[in-house]
């Protein structure tokens, strides 16, 4: 996270010392009295100040003093007050200060001013619309700006949307204005055998279970401080969620095979394509769970439903590289085209379009690029696909090979219900390569 | 010394302990020395706070 100049105005040593722990990912100065205060304030360079409101033995509120200079100065003031009555806090809103919060529980207050004066900044300085989430829909805006609004908070959101609507990246904008210290920590639940997705998700101790030879930290506690994002949440066994909702109501959970309990503030946004309330009804999804991770929802549409987002993807996608037009009926032919890949097809067509296009791109090549899009997508009749073929030209065909032995292992496990022994005999393969293919999606070396 | 100075001074001496005890389980050891000797003080002053306010006529 940003380092911020902050300034402390605050008499009491016990609550400095508090403040010290709490904003020590920061530069921090601080004041015992208002007239220190000020001249730190004058001084200039603060982006923060937080102020105590009665500062000395006296009844006058001397903090609320230097609310107007804080605001002349562009600092954002938020006052840190034992007095909570309305006429206080409305005369602090008077003055111009930012943020008010009752003295008690620093580490949630602070980490939640801290989170909306980032968000302030952020909304103020950069258009989410024009670089993190191309969209020129009014309804997807929408949607977009509301969960924006949450972002700062703790509050779980749901992202619904076809394949490819752009869940991931809407779930990493929206922690990127949340302010959180953590990391962003992504899992697709839907990759993950019922066993393999207990152990990504909780880890394990060292021989937790055949194979485990050495601990691994799980995503729940990778995401301490940050966000959890649980893609295809639908996916996940009702067993799974049960022990997800005890450590997500707890922040509290046990690693496989562990005595002691680790604790683990994330913030959790999860996403599926699912109808979640057709889950809910077939029994494959808990109620409480669900009431768990749906404090938000916000919906995306497939790229059919705004077609108007189509030629702008296309210029944002391929910004930074070269420069190219589409003539009239080109751009025709892309307006028509229903993108049933949504954001992830337009991707890779203007991946596609950089490699083997150049000046003015005619129908003809939209039309031929679609096509390929399209097989990659679909059968395309060839055993190695385009992109198997580049990233084995990138990483080699080892590299290649363990992928794609990988991919067909995880699929046989999850049709088999995560029995290694069918996967064994199914594949006709030994057990040495099955787990040399565990190890590398536990994203260990994996070596044989 | 007003009554609504001592709801004040009450409050935020005692959010101040809390907070400062919260902070303890991940303290290192000389921070832990540190917060603890500044809770004794607090704690104190805000007992020399009460006791004067029972000796006040």
């Amino acid at each position: 996270m940003e380092k911020l100049a902050i300034l402390v105005v605050e008499d009491d040593p016990l609550a400095r010392k508090v403040m010290a722990v709490q904003l020590k990912d920061h530069a921090v100065d601080f004041a015992e009295t208002a007239s220190a205060g000020r001249k730190l304030l004058e001084s200039g360079g603060h982006a923060l100040c937080f102020l105590d409101l009665q500062l000395g033995g006296g009844d006058k509120a001397e903090g609320m003093d230097l609310i107007p200079l804080a605001a002349a100065r562009g600092v954002y003031s938020v006052v840190m007050s034992g007095h909570d009555g309305e006429a206080i806090v409305e005369r602090a809103y008077e003055l111009g200060c930012d943020d008010f919060y009752s003295k008690g529980n620093e580490a949630s207050n602070v980490g939640s001013v801290i989170a909306r004066y980032l968000n302030k900044k952020e909304g103020a300085k950069s258009d989410v619309f024009a670089e993190r989430f191309v969209t020129e829909d009014a309804e997807t805006r929408a949607a977009v700006k509301e969960a924006l609004k949450y972002a700062p908070s703790e509050l779980p959101i749901l992202i619904l949307g076809p394949s490819g609507t752009g869940k991931t990246n809407l779930a990493r904008v929206l922690h990127d204005h949340s302010g959180r210290a953590g990391a962003f920590v992504a899992i697709n639940c839907s990759a993950y055998t019922e066993d393999l997705l207990e152990a990504e998700l909780f880890g394990y101790k060292k021989g937790a279970f055949t194979g485990a030879n050495d601990g691994h930290k799980g995503k729940l506690l990778a995401a301490d401080r940050g966000t959890l994002f649980l893609d295809e949440i639908g996916s996940m066994s009702l067993k799974m969620q049960t022990k997800l909702l005890k450590a997500i109501e707890e922040r509290s959970f046990h690693p496989l095979g562990s005595e002691k309990a680790e604790t683990s503030r994330f913030r959790v946004i999860s996403a599926t394509l699912e109808d979640v309330q057709a889950l809910i009804k077939a029994g494959k999804m808990r109620f409480d769970f669900f009431q768990r991770i749906h404090g938000l929802t916000v919906e995306l549409k497939a790229l059919a439903r705004r077609k108007g987002d189509i030629l702008p993807l296309i210029a944002a996608l391929g910004r930074g590289g070269k420069r190219l037009a589409f003539s009239p009926e080109a751009k025709h032919r892309l307006l028509a085209h229903d993108w049933p890949g949504n954001v992830r097809e337009v991707k890779r067509f203007v991946e596609l379009l950089a490699a083997g296009e150049e000046g003015r791109v005619s129908p003809e090549a939209v039309d031929r690029l679609l096509r390929t899009v399209r097989a990659e997508q679909g059968s395309s009749g060839s055993f190695a696909s385009e992109e198997q073929y580049r990233f084995a030209l990138e990483n080699g065909l080892t590299a290649a090979a363990d992928r794609f032995s990988d991919e067909i292992i995880r699929r046989s496990l999850d049709d088999n219900g995560g029995k290694k022994t069918t996967v064994l005999s199914d594949l006709k393969i030994s057990t040495r390569l099955l787990y040399a293919a565990l190890a590398r999606m536990r994203g260990e070396p994996g070596e044989l | 010394m007003s009554l609504e100075k001592l709801i004040h001074d009450v409050n935020s001496k005692c959010s101040s302990l809390k907070d400062a005890a919260k902070l303890l389980p991940d303290a290192s050891p000389a921070e832990y020395k540190e917060l603890l000797a500044l809770m004794v003080k607090q704690a104190r002053a805000l007992a020399d706070q009460l006791a004067a306010l029972e000796r006040a006529p």
